[in-house]
């Protein structure tokens, strides 16, 4: 058993957990967008952000992909956690500002608006990768991949195109937290035939 | 493997997305006193460590041997809860999946209490099913003999290679063992390829010397018999009586395809106008042409347009040799616009350098032949251009052949009314799919070129390997969803063979009909819709049965009230509607209760019944569209049971409407909400089957005859549609001659017999009159006498007469 403290209360962890899952165990919320249950974590969104502090010292980091140890001290609500929180809403809402999903869950934690130049405003796709994680990892495949690099970072099949690879088994659309999955989906799998076969023979 | 089922359910509260809205401590409340179970918990996340750890230590405390997890989606979850349990002794089926959040929690405005309600029924239907799942005996797959390699082809080589590099003795059947002899006709199956030549030549030489190899006597391969790790080959030696037989481990099938020049509608002569399996002769082994060679990319002419970059390379790489050795001649490869250009760009660069021109043609206008040149369009100024030829050189049309058409009917892997022998239609996840790979390879299975069908054979020999290390040390195991026969019952009609799609149904023994049939475990793929179209109820797919899926839809079918109704959703496009539109928030009638299949054609028909026997009014089957089955032809055979039960309902007097099939698309919940909207308009406004002792008896005759008369499962199998079919005869061009020439009336025959055994097993009475058996049923007498006299003579009925009129009674047996 690890002891060790969020937000000053006492928790007992077993070692190979993760902060954000004994802070869900102990019905602690923490806002997640990259983080499905299904796959491995890959701390992309950075929205789990929560404080360590130890004395006057005290450092950020990603909870789904923090290792508990004994005694440190979490912090999930600080004032440095709202303003880098909002922060990166304000970056989400910039990155996607189309998706409804996104600006729900900004709005509950009280950004509504962005102050960095919107490039898109018809995208709604943050690039977490949640969709490929998912099609490697529980489908076995990988139809989808993160493509590209840098600002240019975008989620599809090879060369843009319609993949045989794909099987349509709707794991990404499922799993995806901002809704953009439905759409680039469709860009992905192979349409199914629309015409059927002709009766005369 | 304990069959006492102690089974733990595990409710996620899954932070705020449940637990608000359904009242998890009534939910508990309702479904712990059910039979079997053993525990059942609220947890804030099952999915996490945490949850994980407790759910392990109540597995240790109580001896839990079966696990219901209610929380989200079972498409995304239940493989991270199966490799989690596996260490506990947990193997696929044991653990379910009830989707509270999606199905429930969100998705309507019912109270807390409600849902509550809603959930216990989903998850007794769930514990209901786990009652009845009685776990398979995990096996060991042993593999002694040692693997064979038939067909020839020149996969044969580089899949040896392969066994031999992993030190495993392998037996090869091939007609030439001459390396130089086997290269001689290589150009016949796999033109253009002579660079290759000196590479393959050394791979040949090698396997030829190696210790771990050996040769079997040339032989025609006449039979296989068997299953995996005990396959029996037969070979015949033309001119010799006795037929060799070979043990074999497993059997790796490596076919080439045939190449003939394309018919004289071409203008294929030989001489000037050759095919590139002729013309490739020539240039090696005669001469080099002078003057203008002109290859034609005739595929998409002759009909195979997905050939014409493997024919666009084989010119390449002729054209390069002929300009690379002879000044005086000068190559045009001709190919139709459509087809991307198989080259890179250092070989285009290459390719101007040797003067070698590529020239596209319009693919509205035909090329034409004349004597000494070839016209075509131009895409650039649509002109019709001429091109002078003294050389012509024609695509090769790719199938297989007759030989290798032989030995794959032989071995089971053919499939009927295609060029080649590509088997999976089925768009599945990778661990569904079957092991084609690992028996299957050359240019025979699709049109490749030597490369690719060398690749091939190495991954089929590796896939061998591994599969034969395994077995070694013991970790090799039969999987746990397949299909298993029960001899006793089978009557070997073969119908299961002819719908199985993974070429996993053989027969165990010898050839022709009527022998009962045995299913390779590791070569199921646990599909099931043969297991439902079995006459004689021989077929199961274990840890999958019929059984439990029945157990399943009575458990939920008693508990439905007046305007409540079950539905099936398939995995692929009813199921993931259903999932999003939850995870979207949209709201939809909550009278539906969802339960998830993997294809909607693994549902028997007794299935089906037996919804409507326990009580629901109405059965809903959301699967894909017909075109788009995942599964070979899952919805086609879910609609073909579904008309059976709608046929049966006419019969009854009940509303057709009851049953029907949807198509939904997984990205397109707004749609399904509507079939959801519509379908409980219909159920509401049916309303109940009234449980009169009248409507019972007639249910439990529908069930009766769905599930056990094989007369009317025979012709329903007979018309499912097969893998290879494009028409059916469920399909318009047959479905009314079908209705009105035989199923209706066999239909009709037997349902009344079914009604007629009904009354007799149905009450204490030992024996009843004409009259009495007509007015029970409420039929014609002339039906209920040519029946009771039919049933008589099966046996099943006697007949004794009292004062001169006749009085029907029950067999003994």
């Amino acid at each position: 058993m690890i002891k060790f403290h969020i937000n000053g209360k006492t928790v007992e962890a077993e070692p190979g957990w993760t902060v954000l899952e004994t802070a869900r165990h102990y019905g602690i919320d923490i806002p997640t967008l990259c983080y499905h249950e299904a796959v491995l974590p890959s701390g992309a969104c950075r929205l789990c952000i929560v404080e360590i502090k130890d004395g006057n010292w005290s450092k950020l980091v990603a909870s789904c992909i923090y290792p508990v140890a004994e005694g440190i001290n979490i912090y999930t609500d600080t004032d440095r956690v709202r303003n880098v929180r909002r922060w990166i809403f304000e970056m989400l809402l910039a990155q996607c500002p189309a998706s409804a999903d996104i600006r729900a869950l900004a709005k509950k934690h009280g950004v509504e608006s962005t102050r960095f130049s919107i490039n898109n405003p018809d995208e709604d796709c943050m690039v977490c990768g949640l969709c490929a994680r998912a099609c490697e990892e529980i489908v076995g495949l990988s139809a989808i991949s993160v493509m590209d690099r840098g600002v240019h970072k975008k989620i599809g099949a090879p060369f843009s195109r319609p993949t045989e690879v794909c099987v349509a088994c709707g794991c990404c659309v499922t799993i995806c937290p901002t809704g953009a999955m439905r759409r680039l989906i469709e860009s992905v799998r192979e349409t199914p035939a629309v015409t059927l076969t002709p009766l005369a023979m | 493997m304990n069959h006492n089922p102690k089974i733990g359910i595990f409710l996620c509260k899954c932070g705020q997305k449940i637990d608000p809205m359904v009242d998890l401590s009534h939910l508990k409340k309702k479904i712990t006193s059910e039979p079997g179970v053993e525990c059942c918990e609220i947890l804030p996340y099952p999915c996490l460590e945490p949850g994980k750890d407790l759910i392990i230590r109540k597995i240790r405390e109580t001896g839990l041997n079966r696990l219901i997890i209610a929380g989200c989606e079972s498409r995304l979850m239940l493989k991270k809860f199966e490799r989690q349990m596996e260490p506990e002794g947990f193997r696929k089926g044991q653990i379910d999946i009830v989707n509270l959040r999606g199905h429930v929690a969100g998705v309507s405005d019912l109270t807390r209490a409600q849902k509550a309600e809603k959930g216990a029924k989903l998850i007794s239907a769930a514990v209901a099913e786990m009652i009845a799942l009685h776990p398979s005996i995990q096996q060991n797959v042993v593999i002694t003999p040692p693997p064979v390699i038939v067909g020839g082809g020149i996969a044969t080589f580089s899949a040896a290679w392969e066994l031999a590099r992993e030190g495993i003795d392998c037996l090869l059947s091939i007609p030439e063992i001459n390396p130089d002899g086997i290269l001689t006709h290589l150009h016949e199956t796999y033109p253009g390829e002579r660079a290759n030549y000196p590479r393959l030549k050394t791979m040949i030489a090698n396997v030829l010397a190696s210790p771990y190899v050996r040769i079997l006597p040339p032989g025609e391969l006449e039979n296989l018999a068997g299953v995996t790790g005990e396959y029996t080959l037969s070979f015949k030696v033309p001119g010799d009586p006795m037929v060799r037989k070979h043990a074999a481990g497993t059997v790796i099938a490596c076919l080439d395809a045939e190449l003939t020049p394309p018919g004289p509608e071409f203008g294929y002569d030989g001489k000037t106008v050759l095919c590139q399996t002729d013309f490739e002769d020539m240039v090696w082994n005669r001469k080099i042409p002078e003057g203008n060679t002109v290859f034609w990319i005739s595929d998409y002419e002759s009909g195979q347009p997905e050939n014409a970059p493997l024919s666009a390379r084989s010119a390449w790489n002729i054209g390069k040799h002929i300009l690379e050795n002879s000044s005086k001649s000068r190559v045009v490869i001709l190919y139709n616009e459509q087809m991307a250009l198989p080259v890179t760009a250092a070989e285009r660069a290459i390719g101007r350098r040797l003067g070698l021109i590529w020239v596209p043609y319009d693919k509205s206008v035909r090329p034409i032949l004349q004597a000494g040149y070839v016209n075509f369009g131009s895409i650039n100024d649509h002109l019709e251009h001429e091109l002078p030829w003294d050389h012509l050189v024609l695509s090769p049309i790719r199938k297989i052949g007759r030989q290798s058409l032989h030995t794959a009917k032989v071995l089971g892997i053919v499939h009927e009314d295609s060029d080649f022998l590509g088997m999976h239609h089925a768009r599945v996840r990778p661990e569904m799919v079957g092991r084609e790979e690992s028996y299957l390879a050359g240019s025979a299975r699709y049109a490749c070129d030597l490369n690719d069908a060398l690749n091939q054979g190495r991954k089929a020999g590796k896939k061998n390997a591994e599969m034969i290390q395994k077995s070694k040390t013991g970790r090799l195991f039969i999987p746990q969803v397949v299909c298993v026969v029960d001899t006793d019952k089978c009557v070997g009609c073969g119908q299961c063979q002819e719908l199985c799609d993974c070429g996993g149904i053989g027969v165990a023994d010898g050839s022709g009909g009527g022998l009962p049939r045995v299913v390779d475990p590791m070569v199921c793929t646990g599909g099931g819709t043969c297991a439902a179209a079995c006459p004689y109820e021989a077929l199961t797919l274990q840890n999958n049965t019929n059984d439990q899926r029945e157990a399943r839809v009575a458990a939920l079918s008693r508990q439905m009230a007046d305007d409540e109704f079950v539905a099936f959703a398939c995995s692929w496009a009813g199921l993931p509607a259903a999932d999003n539109a939850g995870n979207l928030g949209m709201k939809y009638d909550p009278r539906i209760h969802i339960i998830g299949v993997p294809c909607l054609g693994q549902l028997d028909p007794s299935v089906m019944a037996r919804a409507f026997l326990d009580g629901t009014p109405g059965l809903l089957m959301v699967g894909c569209s017909p075109e788009d089955c995942h599964h070979s032809f899952g919805i086609d055979h879910a609609w073909s049971r579904v008309n059976l039960m709608k046929k049966l309902f006419s019969l009854c007097g009940f509303d057709r409407r009851r049953i029907t099939v949807a198509h939904a698309d997984l990205n397109k919940p707004e749609e399904f909400i509507k079939t959801v909207e519509s379908f409980t308009k219909v159920v509401a406004s049916l309303g109940p089957i009234e449980k009169t002792p009248e409507n019972q008896s007639k249910l439990q005759s529908i069930y009766r005859l769905v599930k056990s008369n094989s007369r009317v499962r025979l012709l329903l199998s007979s018309g499912l549609r097969r893998p290879w079919e494009k028409t059916y005869r469920g399909d318009q061009r047959f479905a009314l001659q079908y209705d009105r020439e035989d199923f209706n009336a066999a239909l009709k025959e037997e349902f009344v017999k079914a009604r007629l055994e009904n009354v007799f097993m149905g009450s204490g009475k030992q024996s009843f009159n004409i009259e009495e058996l007509k007015t029970a049923i409420a039929e014609e007498k002339s039906h209920v006498v040519s029946q009771l006299s039919e049933m008589v003579s099966e046996g099943i009925l006697n007949i004794r007469y009292k004062g001169g009129k006749p009085f029907y009674l029950m067999s003994a047996n």
